[in-house]
């Protein structure tokens, strides 16, 4: 075909959201959304985290129902009861983590969702097939092979290429660069642009501003659910657009508390590194600090707190509790050196909800409150889980109750008793108030200042930027499994911190 | 818990069938001449009697499935032990020696399916089916197609005989049991840790528990206990065949989860064990008594089973219906 | 071995392994390779391998039927009393029922874990019991035996399709071979026969790929039940009396058979002929035991259970490498500094 020069035409939108609403119980996800993607452009989403983006490719895709509001395809609404909807109607989305069947080959995961198809499978045919569609995507890549052989971004390019195969219009990429080398990242953005080229709607989340910049067409930044900009992204600037996703009301602001660091290092780690986690972390934090670790989802800041715990020890580094070298290897060894670590995942790994609140608290310490029997001495275990039902305020009318009945802050404050209980040198706290409401957050906050205050060194690793600079005495930021910034908590700004942690340039 | 709450839990609910049980058996279960059978000591002697060594098996497996786990092999092991016995007897070895190697045998039997699951991470289901086999096969190899008898009388009569006053020497352990496996998976250490493994694993092992270690123990003591009550059978049978306890993980199996244990771990009481253990019994025997065959009152079980394994399921409507009542909300 | 998938590799592993067997025994057993051990091998082999096949199907998905023993004794005592008190009933006809019935014994099953969600272990626990006590009620105790069955049946087991010299290839034998083509060619070849791999293989992208889980787990456990059905009508005509221990055991020949034959016991991977082959090296090493000098016969069960655990074990540890060298793999990919690093 000869090139035609054309001026570029508006063409009409593939999908749009009007007005999309959400709520899961109390909590507003989605307010009020509205966004328009047309075909052959790329249309990047960022925000911050808990911004509202997975909840909308949710309920894009199927997984959700909005409460409210409209999903248009080429101006007709719809209603997706499921994925498989949505795939019909040609919107797809690819994840971090791959939805790949390790059993079998690439050909088949990339036909699997053509049940529809004739009984009879001709291999060959079917092996064509998908090279034509992976050739599609300017990749090399045996249909043959079983998907258990391929590498994370082989997968993604498998995923990709089974949305393809669906004759998919609009494709959701979320943040499918996260686990990806530079060279994978590079591939990536070639496909991307290809699916572009060939006149699909791609609609990119990420975190990595540079990434945007490199890539998309379109920008929109969305804050606490609902839309606040949409622009030509050769229109925006990184500081405009940080200063969209954090730009909060600055009176909302949590008031702060002068320093209590004592001057006696309590931990000081240097050289830390997991392989394909985090690496050349190093810092120290003093009896009495509070230390905040600051970043985006998938800076890798948790692994760093399973590293000082031994959930996932850390393969590199040195790590020095007061004044001694030590390696730490497993819970049960960070415990006796006085480390506590209060996970961000209560259901997972916090608190077994079956189980009594009493018991939850002592566990930690169960064979201290044994006789030389082996006996729980029940009265004493009651009475420390009564004091901290007091202390830490935690609403529950029985302590032999389930956890599992009690609101999410108390939760919170049962799963903070369980570790105070260690008597903790040092207490790691991971996301200490996501998902509880405002009154519990005050008083988590309090706790945690009330610790400090009793020299207990304190490190919280928090997404919550507003709750960061109020704690924080000092702050360090991480992006991508490294070290990007440290600040003094009193002087730091939202604007600043986010900055490092999107790895924005300086000014 | 106030009465009301306890008469609206699931060993209430227990406790109620139990009951029910007992009086359908008393009331309709007569001989020729009119005259009741169920009520006497001797049958109810005679029912524990029977499945003595079972319900004894029942009280270990209660720690296995709160820990999340499944022992297929105990049967076999309760096999193995009682071939064991025999095969040393026969070769001259006196018999408490004898008895003394057996127990040693169910513990590395034990020991070995722990190696498995702890060491190397397969899942218990797989490693106690493909043991329930090998242990299975192991006894055969040992007693072959032979019958193993003429045992000491003292033996044979540990097995059989009153030890105190009319009750045999199974029913005491069964009793001093089931009050020890109380004290442990309640009141001790031990069994709070055993609770929060089978309730979430991660949370136990962050929270500084040697899970790898609570594991071994209960697997070894499911072995050493089977074992025992292998021994316990062959006392009282005074015979010992390649054959023995042969599909008794069905019944115990059965009688832990009618008990209110949950197969996903971390729930159930050993008050509900005991209670199911009662129920189980007192079918059997009523069945028995009313002339059903040993495989019928086993697909009775099996059928039991199926029920019991709902139960989490019914329990959850149960209690939620008794609450409401109890709040005097209307419906 | 770039083009070898693992699941030809383990065919071909287990094809030497059955070589060496053989080698092994024709050593230490006089007379050892004739035409008898061929013909009573695969009479056996033709029973429990129609058993294994259906096994597979549910073990694809993850799941376990331990009740398969009683449904080919319960079919065989249920056909066989049928056609005691009818000699004139259609062949096919009885075959037919034979099917019909397993089947719907492996519905039981299949409608308690794929609509229930009962954990499948527990369920055929208890099925093992129950269709076993089914038939106890139906024989009330007593046996079916060879005179009360008409000649067309008792016939067909010892029934030559070919006959080449001593060597004879049952009909039974070429039926099973047929149900295992048919059975390799729909799981390899067929769109909704590849659906038991996707279930198994990844439970919840299935979910998403819009393939329904519980109709597939269903359906694997119907089929299981048609084969045993199948099976028990070999089974009665094959013995002839039938007790009510009928097919005891035959659960966890099949599951030996199934995971020895590289059948992956947690589901997504395996193939039909390499179940083929793992029961005919189960049967093999039971027949050739009983006729070893060196050990007694009752060696049989406990050689077949430790082959179980190991071919787990090596099933563990091989998958276990294997993600390990695609972590390193991927982890060497995306931070070739930190691979720099590490080799400095």
């Amino acid at each position: 075909m000869p090139p035609v020069l054309m001026p570029p035409v508006q063409k009409p939108p593939v999908l749009v959201l009007r007005d999309v609403s959400k709520s899961f119980g109390g909590t507003r996800a989605l307010t009020g959304f509205s966004l328009t993607l047309e075909p052959g452009r790329i249309h990047a989403l960022v925000g911050e985290n808990g911004a509202g983006k997975s909840t909308l490719i949710k309920a894009m895709t199927g997984i959700h129902q909005p409460d409210s509001g409209d999903i248009l395809i080429a101006d007709r609404p719809v209603t997706f009861r499921g994925t498989a909807d949505a795939q019909r109607a040609g919107v797809a989305a690819i994840y971090q983590e791959p939805m790949i069947f390790p059993d079998l080959s690439v050909a088949e995961n990339i036909f699997i969702s053509h049940q529809d198809r004739p009984q009879l499978i001709n291999w060959s045919n079917l092996n064509e097939q998908a090279a034509t569609i992976i050739a599609r995507l300017g990749v090399s890549l045996d249909p043959t092979r079983p998907a258990s052989e391929l590498t994370l971004a082989e997968q993604q390019t498998v995923e990709i290429a089974r949305a393809l195969s669906l004759d998919v219009r609009v494709l959701i990429m979320d943040e499918p660069s996260a686990s990806l080398s530079d060279h994978e990242v590079q591939r990536l953005f070639g496909i991307a642009r290809t699916l572009r080229d060939q006149g699909v709607a791609v609609l990119y989340i990420s975190h990595r501003l540079d990434e945007i910049f490199a890539i998309s067409d379109t920008v929109t930044v969305m804050r606490d659910g609902r839309h606040i900009s949409t622009r030509p992204t050769s229109e925006t600037t990184q500081g405009g657009m940080i200063a969209e996703m954090v730009g909060r009301d600055m009176a909302g602001r949590f008031a702060r508390t002068a320093s209590r660091a004592t001057g006696t290092t309590l931990l000081r780690v240097a050289g830390l590194g997991r392989t394909g986690a985090f690496r050349d972390i190093d810092f120290s934090v003093q009896a009495g600090e509070v230390l905040c670790f600051s970043g985006l989802v998938g800076a890798r800041r948790t692994d760093v707190g399973l590293a000082l715990f031994g959930i996932a020890p850390a393969d590199r580094g040195t790590i020095e509790v007061a004044g001694r070298a030590v390696t730490i290897t497993g819970p049960r060894q960070a415990q006796s050196l006085g480390i506590a670590y209060v996970s961000e995942d209560r259901r997972k790994m916090g608190l077994a909800l079956e189980e009594s609140i009493a018991a939850n608290i002592t566990l930690p310490m169960l064979d201290a409150y044994a006789n030389r029997w082996g006996i729980i001495d029940r009265m004493r275990e009651l009475a420390d889980a009564l004091d901290y039902r007091k202390r830490l305020q935690i609403k529950a009318a029985s302590l032999t109750a389930k956890v599992g009945t009690l609101s999410g802050g108390n939760q919170q404050k049962v799963m903070l008793a369980k570790w105070l209980n260690t008597q903790p040198k040092l207490l790691i706290v991971d996301e200490p108030t996501r998902g509880i409401d405002v009154g519990a957050k005050a008083e988590v906050h309090q706790i945690i200042r009330d610790l400090a205050a009793r020299g207990v060194a304190v490190i919280v690793i928090s997404s919550d930027l507003p709750e960061v600079l109020s704690l924080a005495d000092r702050i360090l930021v991480m992006r991508e499994g490294r070290l990007a910034g440290e600040f003094p908590g009193e002087s730091a700004t939202e604007q600043a911190v986010m900055r490092a942690a999107v790895g924005a340039a300086h000014g | 818990m106030t009465l009301r709450a306890r008469l609206a839990s699931y060993e209430g609910f227990l406790c109620a069938v139990l009951l029910a049980l007992l009086v359908v058996n008393t009331l309709v279960l007569r001989d020729q001449s009119g005259v009741p059978m169920f009520l006497t000591s001797d049958n109810l002697i005679n029912m524990f009697q029977l499945s003595a060594e079972k319900i004894i098996v029942a009280l270990v497996m209660t720690f296995v499935i709160i820990n999340g786990e499944i022992d297929l092999s105990v049967a076999s092991i309760m096999g193995l032990a009682a071939c064991a016995f025999g095969w040393f007897f026969q070769q001259g070895v006196p018999a408490p020696v004898a008895i003394g190697l057996s127990l040693l045998i169910g513990l590395a039997c034990g020991a070995f399916n722990a190696l498995f699951i702890v060491r190397l991470g397969i899942p218990s289901l797989v490693v106690t089916l493909a043991t329930m086999i090998a242990f299975r096969g192991i006894a055969r190899i040992l007693v072959e197609d032979r019958g193993i008898t003429d045992f000491p009388d003292w033996f044979d009569r540990l097995g059989q005989a009153g030890l105190i006053g009319p009750f045999p020497l199974a029913m005491v352990i069964f009793a001093f049991g089931a009050v020890f496996a109380w004290v442990v998976l309640e009141r001790s250490a031990f069994g709070r840790k055993v609770y929060f493994i089978g309730s979430n694993r991660a949370v136990a092992d962050y929270s500084g528990i040697d899970v790898g270690r609570i594991k071994t123990v209960i697997f070894v003591a499911s072995g050493l206990v089977s074992a025992l009550a292998g021994v316990l059978y062959a006392a009282r049978l005074g015979a010992i065949r390649g054959d023995a306890a042969l599909g008794f993980e069905l019944d115990v199996i059965t009688m832990v989860l009618l008990g209110g244990i949950s197969i996903f771990g971390g729930s159930g009481t050993m008050v509900g064990t005991v209670l199911a253990i009662l129920i189980v019994l007192a079918l059997r025997n009523g069945m028995g008594l009313a002339n059903i065959t040993g495989h019928i009152q086993t697909g009775v079980l099996g059928i039991l089973l199926i029920l019991s394994v709902m139960v989490p399921m019914i329990r959850d409507r149960l209690t939620r219906l008794f609450q409401r009542g109890a709040h005097g909300t209307p419906d | 071995m770039g083009n070898v998938s693992p699941t030809t590799l383990r065919v071909l592993a287990l094809l030497a392994v059955f070589a060496l067997t053989v080698a092994f025994f024709s050593t230490q057993i006089d007379s050892y390779l004739n035409a008898r051990l061929f013909n009573r091998t695969s009479t056996s082999v033709a029973i429990i391998a129609l058993i294994a096949v259906g096994q597979a199907f549910v073990v694809l998905t993850r799941n376990i039927d331990l009740s398969v023993g009683s449904t080919v004794g319960c079919v065989a005592y249920l056909v066989g009393g049928l056609v005691a008190q009818y000699p004139d009933i259609q062949p096919l006809l009885l075959v037919a029922l034979a099917i019909g019935a397993g089947a719907l014994f492996g519905a039981v099953n299949g409608v308690l874990v794929a609509y229930v969600g009962l954990p499948s272990i527990i369920v055929t626990l208890a099925t093992l019991a129950i269709f076993r006590s089914i038939l106890v009620q139906f024989s009330t105790g007593g046996s079916i035996t060879t005179d009360r069955l008409p000649d067309w049946l008792t016939g067909f087991a010892q029934a030559n399709a070919i006959q080449i010299g001593e060597l004879q290839v049952r009909w039974m034998v070429v039926i099973t071979l047929v149900v295992v083509l048919v059975a390799h060619v729909y799981l390899t070849r067929f769109r909704s026969g590849r659906q038991f791999f996707a279930v198994g293989s990844n439970p919840d992208a299935a979910r998403f790929a819009g393939i329904s889980m519980a109709r597939t787990i269903l359906v694997a456990f119907v089929l299981c039940g048609a084969l045993a059905g199948l099976a028990g009508f070999m089974f009665l005509s094959r013995f002839g009396n039938i007790t009510v221990v009928a097919g005891l055991g035959f659960e966890l020949k099949s599951i030996g058979a199934v995971v020895v034959g590289g059948v992956n016991i947690f589901g997504g991977s395996g193939s039909v002929i390499g179940v083929l082959i793992g029961a005919t090296l189960i049967d093999l090493i039971d027949t050739s035991l009983v006729r070893w000098e060196v050990v007694s016969e009752f060696w049989r069960e406990a050689v077949l259970g430790f082959l179980i655990l190991g071919a787990v074990v090596l099933d563990t540890l091989l998958t276990r490498r294997l993600m390990r060298r695609k972590i390193a793999a991927a982890e060497a990919a995306r931070s070739p500094a930190l691979q720099k690093e590490a080799a400095a």
